[in-house]
Formats: C-alpha cells, structure tokens, sequence
C-alpha cells in the first residue's frame, strides 16, 4: 500500500508540477463563498453560464416584482387606509394579459435552452475515448485508444493529503486528457448508479448499470478541475471525486507512457476495494 | 346519508376503485410496454435486434462503428472486442467477434446485456445475430469467440439528428448469470453459434476491471 | 332529521367517549384531528432529523455522525416523514377530512368508516417507517429507492422491505381517502352548491384526490416489483436479468411528480380561502384559479422524467419535457398573479394567517423562478443532484406546504378547539420561522451552484462559509418550530373562546356559519347556497347545539 501509494504520488507530482507551472491549477475548483456556477473551462460550460445570466435575470425580475407588488399591496390597501374593500373579481383583459406575458417569458427562455441542449448533445468527431466506470466507491478510467489501459482513481484520504491538495476532492490517479481535443466520454457502473460530474466542464452524466451514456468533452485550457459523484451510491457517496488533469498534448503523451506500463504491469484484479475515506466502515 | 346519495356514492367508489385497479395493471403494463418501446424506438441505446427480411441497399454513407466490453467485477472474467473499431458502408453486413475468458478456477455462468451509443444512432443499428440474453458457461480457463453480426440502417442519413453521427459505440456487459427470468418481457433470445476453444489466455490488456 | 347522519351509522349520533371516541371514530372532524396530530407527531420526527443533518453539515468532517449509513438514512427518512406523514396527513389528512364537509355543507364523509381505515394505515404506515430506520443498517436509499442501490445485493436487510411496505400501507389509506373525497364532493354537496360556487380549498382537494387516485397505483406497482426483485428472484429493475433500472425512475417519477402537486395544491387552497378571507374580497377570477389547478394537476402527469435528465434520455425526449414542464409556469402564474389581484383594493388585515399567506406567495416564487431553471435539460445538468434542487424543492413545496399548514392552523384553530390562538405571539412566531427558513434555505442555492451534491455528509472545504450560514438558519428555524408547537400548548392553555366567525364579513365559507368549536355533527338540516355561494337566510347551516 505505502510503495503504491508512493508510486502514485510521483506519477501525480509529475503532472501536477507541470500544471502548477502553468498558474491555472485552481481553476476548476470550488472556492469559498462562491456564488455562482464555476467559471466556464468548455464550449458547453461557456454557454451554460450565458443562458444562467439570462435565467438570473429573468429570475431575479419576477421575483422583485411580485416583492414590489405584495409590499405595494400591504402598504396601500391595508385596512387602516382602505377601509371599504372593493368587489371587483374579474377583469378578463388582466386575466388574458398575465397568461400571455408568462407564456412570451417562457418562449424566450425555451428558445436558448433548447438551442442550448442540442449544443450540448450535438455529435461530434472524436479524437479518442475515455471511459469512465463508477464503482461502490471510486472510478476506474480506461482509454481504449492508447493500448487499453485502465486505472482505477480513488480519494485521497484525509491524513494523505499532500500540500495543496483539495480535501474530498484529490485522488490518487487523476484522469488526465490533453487540452483542445474532443474527447469522448463514456461512462458504465459496475454495481449501484453514479454519476459522473465536473462542474467547470459542465459534465454530469449517470452512471447506471446496463447502459452506456456517451458525453462530448473539450477542455480549453490546462489545469486541474474537480468533481463530486451526484448520484446517491451508498456509505461512501461523498468520497469518491472526480479529478481531471487537462495537460499539453505532449504531456499526455508522456502521462500515457507512463501510465500504461505502470498499469499493465499491475493485476487489474476485479473488485480494487476501497480504502474508504474517515468513517466508511463495511465496504461491500 | 339518504338512500339515493348512498347508491349513487357507491356507484361513484366502485368507478374509482376500478380506476386504481386499471392504474395498478397499467403500472404492471408498462414492463413489456417499455421493452416494447425502447426496441422500436431505439430509446435508451436499444438496438434492433434478430433477422431481417430484406437487407437494404448499401449506401455511401460511412460510419465508425466501436466496440466496448465491460464486465461486472462480480465475475471474473476478461472480455475485450477482437478489433476495436471498424469503418463500415450503411447497408453493409458486417462480422465481428468479441473475446471471453474464464480466468476462475471454476465454472461460470454469465449474460451479456447491450446497449447503443449515441441514442439517436440506436434505430438504425441492427443486429442480425448476437451472444446476448443467452447464458454462457466457461469452464476454468475456457476462451469463447463471440460473433455478432450487424449493419447500419442507410436510413440513418435521412434522420434530422442521427446523419450527424460519425461514430457508433456498441457496448456489451457480461453480469453472472441470474437464475430467474424478468416475467413479462417481450425480449427475444437470440440464436447463436459459437466457436469455443479451450485454450485458456492470459491477457491482461482487457477492460475487465 | 331530514339529512341526518349516514342512514346505518345512527349508532354514532350520540357520543362516544373514552378511547372508543377516537379509535373507532367514524367522525370527519375527530379522524380530522387524529390526523394533525400524527402530523404533529411526524413532523416533530421528521424535523429532528433535518437538524440532525444540518448539524452534521454545519462544518465539515464529522461533525457528530460517523455512520455515514446512518445518515443517508436520516436523508431516506427525513424525506419520506416529510412527505408522507407530515404534510399529507396534515393537509390532506386533517384539514380537508375537517373542512371539506363543513364547506360544501355535508353532514360527513361519504364513507365514515373508511375514513377512520384510512387514518389507520396510515398511521401504521408511519410505524412501519419507523422500524425500518432500526432494522439492520436502516434504508440509506434516498425517498427515491433507485435500484440497483436499494437491490437486496446492496440492501440486504430487511429494512428497505419495511419501508416499502410502509409506503404499500399509508399509500393503500391514501387511495382509500381520495376515493372518499371524490365520493363527498361529487355526491354530498348541499342543494345549491354547485361545482362552480365551491371554496377553493374544496377545489383543491378534488384535484389532489384525483392525482391520488392515478399516481398511487403506479407507486404500489412499481414497489411491487421492487419487492419481488429484492425477494422472489424477479429481474424487472436487475440488469443481469434483462431488467433496466431506469424503468424505476420512470415509474417512480410518474407517481413523484404528481405528488409534489399533490402535496403543494391543497396549500394553494388553504392560501386562496386565508387571502380572500382578510382582505374581506371575494377571490378573483375564481374560475381561473380552479381550472389552473387542474391544469397543474393534469400537466403533472407528462413531465415526470425532468427528474431524469441526466440519466440518459434522447435528446428529443429531453426536449419535450422541457417544454412540457415550462407550461406548468403558466397555471402557477395564474395563481400568483390571482392572489395579488384579490389582495388589491381589498382591505387587508395582517393577521398572523395572512402573513403565513404572503410568506407563502414570496417563497412559491423563489422556488418557482429557480424551477423554470431546472425544467431546462440544457442547463439542468449543471444543478441537478446539487443543494440547488434543495433549496428549489425546499421553497417550492416543503417549506411552502408548511407555511400553508402554519397558516391554515391558525386561521381554523378557533374552528377546531374553540380557543383562539394569541395573535402577537403567533406574528413572533411567524417572525422568526420566515427568517429562519430563508437563512436555511436561500444559502443552499450558491452552493448547489458551486456544485456541492446533495446527500453527502461531508463536503470539500470551499463549501463551509454557506453550509454554516444554512446551518444557522436551521438553528432559527428551529427556535420557530418549538415557538409554533408552545403556540399550540399556548391556545389550549390561555386560549380565548372563539366566536363562530373571528375573521369578520370577509369569512364568507360555511364552515363560519357553525359555532366554534364545531359541534360534533354539523349540517343536519341541509343549507341551501345561494348564487354568492353563501347560505340562504333561515336554512339550516348551523346545526342544532347538542
């Protein structure tokens, strides 16, 4: 355990030096007091925050003007100052005018988000695959295209954290995939469902038994961008993050190298189980 | 209560009653009817399966289509596709094999479940004859060629969304065999013919996992 | 006694006493009662657990729980207490079984003894849940038991089968109770009382009975199947056996969405019955507001996989149920934008009822503004499974329901018991429980944003400044909650006598024609409505004092 341990670590820092290099190694991590979504690091991320600002401020508006209405409302026609109530219950011009309006609101968020989704699910031309498979409590990735390889990606446990390294979010063997390549992703489970998600990527796809779900992934610019599993999986649901090293295609080149041989050499026994993270006792 | 509202609010529970009956069988309905839906309609990666009656005319439209093996950690088994990927003509009839090996010390039931990726693509996928839904038994250290036979509905390059598809995954996982069977379906059991050699391999580079 | 009580149940026209009274009770307001107070109980239940799940969030690591099992199950039964034995009893349960006869001017319900059966299941569907929290590791599941996870390979403890069967039980009293409301309402209505001169929160109740009635069946198949995968070798949800588990969903959110409006529309009926009634109008466009209701209720059945965007749909489908689920933002827009309408030129008077109403206005369209996101598949992959489906769906119908129970607790309270509630101490109340669940609730959106997933008991560090916040909220809100609960004790205590009408002319239902608290029988001698959907003068509304 301690020598793979420090296999991994190596093989990690090699990656990670060359990333921290670049200044953009926090990129694709949450931040304290966030806000918002995470800042955009691909097309479909890009577009995810422009309509989220058109939604924000549509949003935002109809919650203010029913604010602005009700407070309007209590000031002037509270009993004191209006004192006789009126009768009126119709008014079949109002009634036509605030199902209209909503409907004109809903045509123009309509428009974007469908546009919007079938951006997101366009096919695309690849240049190679990756796949991702969810296990009780950890994913393996392998890459079909480089030799077949697979490795298996497993949270790093509190009291191994290395300087610098997010906890719930660092794993032993990051995926790593190169920057300015369509790449594709698809994602198996091996037991319960999962889901696959890196927020600054705008990814999150299930990973449920029986089926295979395909994602489209291109990543702008170099860096290390972080994910949780969104689906409820069991004990260990919170511990099993996602970390996605976008490097140079040479360094990619390099990380393959490296990675086949160190992985291939290894018995891809089935069923690694998991050194759960504090108190994820009873691994099934 | 008087006695007219009292048979009347009986007639009335008594409909009632049967509408949750009816929503209750229709809960039940919806097994076959999915299956159903999802092989005509390709949904959820569902592809056509079983013989033709006529093969379409081949076409110049060429797609990528790949092939992906998993197997659940529960059996341990190596599987792998024999190619990787193979550019095929819609309209074509195409042979390829997957690899499965036994690498237990013991005998091993396992079924194979499919499905198609991109969804939109799943339609126009149609396999002529697979290893699917069938139950294999390996004996320890057995290897089993795996032929599946396929082609791409020409049609596809008529579809809105699916002509833009340059590239077909097809994925296989084998999961130990379950004794009993899903009541209900309407899933066909595929004929199959398969080349067994006994020879056990080590092959390491699988994507068992 | 022309209209009595049901012929065949003269037994009951006296009184029952001691435990009989309440056990076998056949009465719509006693089952009423019986009701609330389970939901009381439940709710007590249910509200320990969520500030046992934001105590462990307020920081991150463990807090005070390291069985992480333990608190997915807390997740699994904070959700099904809350929604099954909180508000529906409550709602559904206490206050139509109270009211719906009073309003539409029945002696009862139209089967009294099914009444009192489905009170029963219920009940024991509520103790079924509760064992299952103690048997074995408990069912860590989520409300939604997906497969494979709640698979006997995976839950292998008989707890999830008690939870099933606890959702077979409460949802068989369920079915049972909306065969009865439909029954009452269709059949039961005193002359005049046409469908169209009925309250709202009659209407209300129509509507949820029917969503009921179709999505309940589809829930007892599905958990029927789930049972017999994880105990008699069926294969409808395993893979290995042909099965797909994303049938679960598919079944599983064809009963789920409904029951959100399920849960939310006898809410719209409390709010538009509390609204008319302080500001003394009548509500507008009631024809409207009770067709937008059963166009909520109908379009509740063709959008239930919106639950289900990311688990692999076509994109068509995706599409569609985009846009399916937008046009349910036109029949709430209806609603809101009414309730204004029948507030202004009114002559609003703030009392404690009414600030539950106008909290409950402001918080619907938080959670409704932050739905119109999520119904997008283009943009809901980024939120989905994070706090910001919390914070919405909290807004939107669980902090809204509770409002509408707060608030139609206290506007009914005098009907009820007699004893009027202490209204500066119920304004306090309302004071600090709207802060609280603001603080609570409003933070989770930034997080849900930053991409922090639900049902985790630890999170990565970023996320400790607004879990904290929330947990604060949820400190406040829980002050509210023991606020609200010595309201109760108060009112029985020191409680004034109500009259038969407190809230004055703008009261216009029948239930404030009876005295308070409402005799044991009601409507003996039938009121005729007339065109203003109120009581003709000298027919009998009010029934003979005991």
């Amino acid at each position: 355990m301690v020598t793979k341990r420090i296999i991994i670590g190596t093989l990690i820092g090699a990656v990670v030096a060359g990333l921290a290099a670049a200044g953009t190694a926090v990129a694709g991590e949450p931040q304290p007091w966030q806000m918002n979504l995470m800042p955009a690091q691909s097309p479909v991320m890009e577009r995810v925050h422009e309509f989220h600002n058109l939604l924000l401020v549509i949003q935002v508006g109809i919650v203010l003007l029913v604010l602005g209405l009700l407070g309007y409302i209590i000031f002037r026609f509270n009993a004191k100052r209006n004192p006789v109530p009126s009768r009126t219950s119709h008014n079949t011009l109002l009634e036509v005018i605030w199902t209209a309006v909503p409907v004109v609101i809903l045509v123009i968020i309509a428009i974007p988000g469908l546009r919007l989704l079938y951006f997101h699910d366009r096919a695309h031309e690849y240049d190679f695959t990756v796949k991702v498979t969810g296990h009780q409590w950890y994913w393996s990735y392998t890459y079909p295209d480089h030799g077949d390889f697979t490795f298996t990606s497993i949270m790093v446990p509190d009291d191994e954290l290395q300087e610098g390294q997010p906890r719930l979010l660092a794993v032993d063997n990051p995926v790593v995939v190169p920057v300015g390549t369509n790449v594709q992703i698809l994602v198996v489970s091996d037991d319960v469902i999962h889901a696959w998600a890196v927020p600054s990527l705008g990814v999150k796809v299930d990973a449920t038994p029986g089926r295979v779900n395909e994602r489209w992934l291109h990543v702008h610019e170099e860096g290390t961008y972080y994910g949780m599993c969104s689906e409820l999986c069991g004990i260990n649901h919170a511990f099993m993050p996602i970390q996605l090293e976008a490097v140079s295609p040479e360094a990619f080149e390099a990380w393959v190298e490296e990675t086949r041989e160190e992985w291939a050499s290894r018995q891809n026994a089935p069923g690694v189980r998991v050194a759960a993270g504090d108190g994820g006792a009873d691994v099934r | 209560m008087n006695q007219g509202t009292r048979t009347k609010s009986t007639k009335t529970a008594l409909i009632l009653a049967g509408v949750v009956a009816g929503m209750v069988g229709l809960s039940f309905a919806s097994v076959p009817l999915y299956d159903l839906f999802c092989r005509v309609t390709g949904y959820g990666g569902t592809p056509r399966t079983g013989p033709v009656a006529e093969m379409p005319e081949a076409s110049d439209h060429t797609i990528a289509v790949r092939f992906d093996a998993n197997v659940n950690s529960a059996l341990p088994w190596q599987f792998r596709p024999v190619q990787r990927e193979v550019r095929v003509r819609a309209g074509e009839e195409h042979l390829v094999h997957y690899e499965v090996v036994n690498v237990s010390d013991e005998p091993l039931v396992g079924t194979a479940v499919y499905s198609v990726t991109p969804f939109m693509s799943a339609p126009y996928f149609n396999k002529i004859q697979c290893f699917c839904f069938v139950e294999q038994r390996l004996e320890p250290g057995e290897s089993m060629s795996m032929p599946v036979v396929f082609f791409v509905d020409p049609e596809i390059a008529n579809d809105r969304d699916a002509r833009e598809v340059t590239q077909i995954t097809l994925s296989y996982t084998f999961h130990p065999a379950k004794q009993e069977r899903r009541i209900g379906t309407g899933r066909t059991t595929e004929p199959i013919s398969v080349a067994a050699t006994a020879a056990g391999r080590d092959e390491n580079q699988t994507t068992s996992n | 006694m022309a209209y009595g009580v049901a012929a065949g149940h003269d037994e009951h026209a006296h009184h029952p006493t001691g435990w009989r009274r309440w056990v076998n009770s056949t009465n719509h307001k006693d089952i009423g009662t019986m009701y609330i107070v389970l939901a009381l109980i439940a709710a007590l239940i249910g509200g320990i657990m969520s500030w046992m799940i934001r105590g462990e969030l307020a920081q991150p690591g463990v807090t005070f729980i390291d069985n992480y099992q333990f608190y997915n199950v807390l997740v699994t039964a904070h959700g099904f207490i809350m929604v099954f034995f909180v508000v529906m009893p409550a709602l559904i349960g206490g206050f139509g079984n109270w009211f719906v006869p009073l309003m539409i001017g029945a002696p009862d319900m139209a089967f009294p003894r099914m009444n009192n059966i489905s009170l029963w299941l219920t009940t024991a569907g509520f103790v079924l849940l509760l064992i299952a929290a103690f048997v074995g590791a408990g069912p860590g599941t989520g409300w939604t038991v997906y497969p494979p996870l709640s698979s006997a390979t995976f839950h292998p403890d008989a707890a999830v089968d008690f939870a099933i069967l606890s959702l077979h039980v409460a949802g068989a009293g369920s079915i049972l109770g909306a065969i009865n409301f439909i029954t009452t309402i269709l059949n039961m209505r005193a002359p005049g009382m046409t469908l169209h001169r009925m309250p709202l929160f009659v209407w209300s109740i129509l509507v949820t009975a029917f969503l009921l009635l179709l999505a309940l069946p589809v829930l007892a198949g599905g958990l029927t199947m789930l049972l017999t995968d994880r105990n008699f070798g069926t294969t409808f949800f395993e893979v290995a056996g042909g099965g797909d588990p994303v049938l679960w969903q598919h079944l599983f959110w064809f009963f789920g969405h409904p029951e959100v409006y399920i849960i939310v529309l006898p809410a719209f009926g409390i709010i538009s019955q509390i609204v008319s009634t302080f500001s003394r109008k009548p509500v507008f466009g009631y024809l409207g507001m009770a067709y937008a209701m059963v166009a909520i209720g109908f379009v509740g059945f063709i959008v239930w996989a919106h639950h289900m965007y990311t688990t692999g749909l076509g994109v068509d489908t995706r599409a569609y149920f985009t846009l399916a689920t937008l046009i349910i933002a036109v029949p709430t827009g209806i609603k809101i934008f009414s309730w204004l309408a029948t507030m202004w030129g009114g002559s609003i008077e703030l009392k404690a009822p009414m600030l539950y109403a106008i909290g409950f206005i402001f918080l619907f369209v938080v959670g409704g503004v932050t739905g119109v996101a999520l119904a997008n598949a283009g943009i809901d992959f980024a939120m989905h499974d994070t706090y910001y489906v919390v914070a919405h769906f909290h807004y939107v119908m669980a902090i809204a329901a509770i409002f509408a129970m707060f608030g139609g607790y206290l506007y009914w309270i005098g009907k009820m018991s007699g004893k009027q509630y202490n209204e500066p101490l119920a304004k306090a109340q309302f004071w600090v429980f709207f802060v609280g669940v603001n603080v609570l609730f409003f933070p989770q959106h930034f997080l849900g944003l930053a991409g922090m997933p639900r049902r985790i008991p630890d999170y990565p560090d970023a996320f400790v400044g607004w879990n904290m916040v929330s947990s604060v909220g949820a400190l406040i809100t829980m002050i509210g909650t023991l606020m609200f609960f010595y309201l109760i004790w108060h009112t029985f205590r020191y409680g004034k006598t109500a009259e038969a009408n407190p809230w004055g002319e703008g009261a216009t239902t029948l239930e404030w024609t009876v005295p308070s608290p409402a005799p044991f029988h009601t409507h003996e001698q039938l009121p005729v409505i007339g065109p203003t959907g109120q009581p003709r003068a000298g027919s009998g509304a009010v029934s003979p004092a005991e």
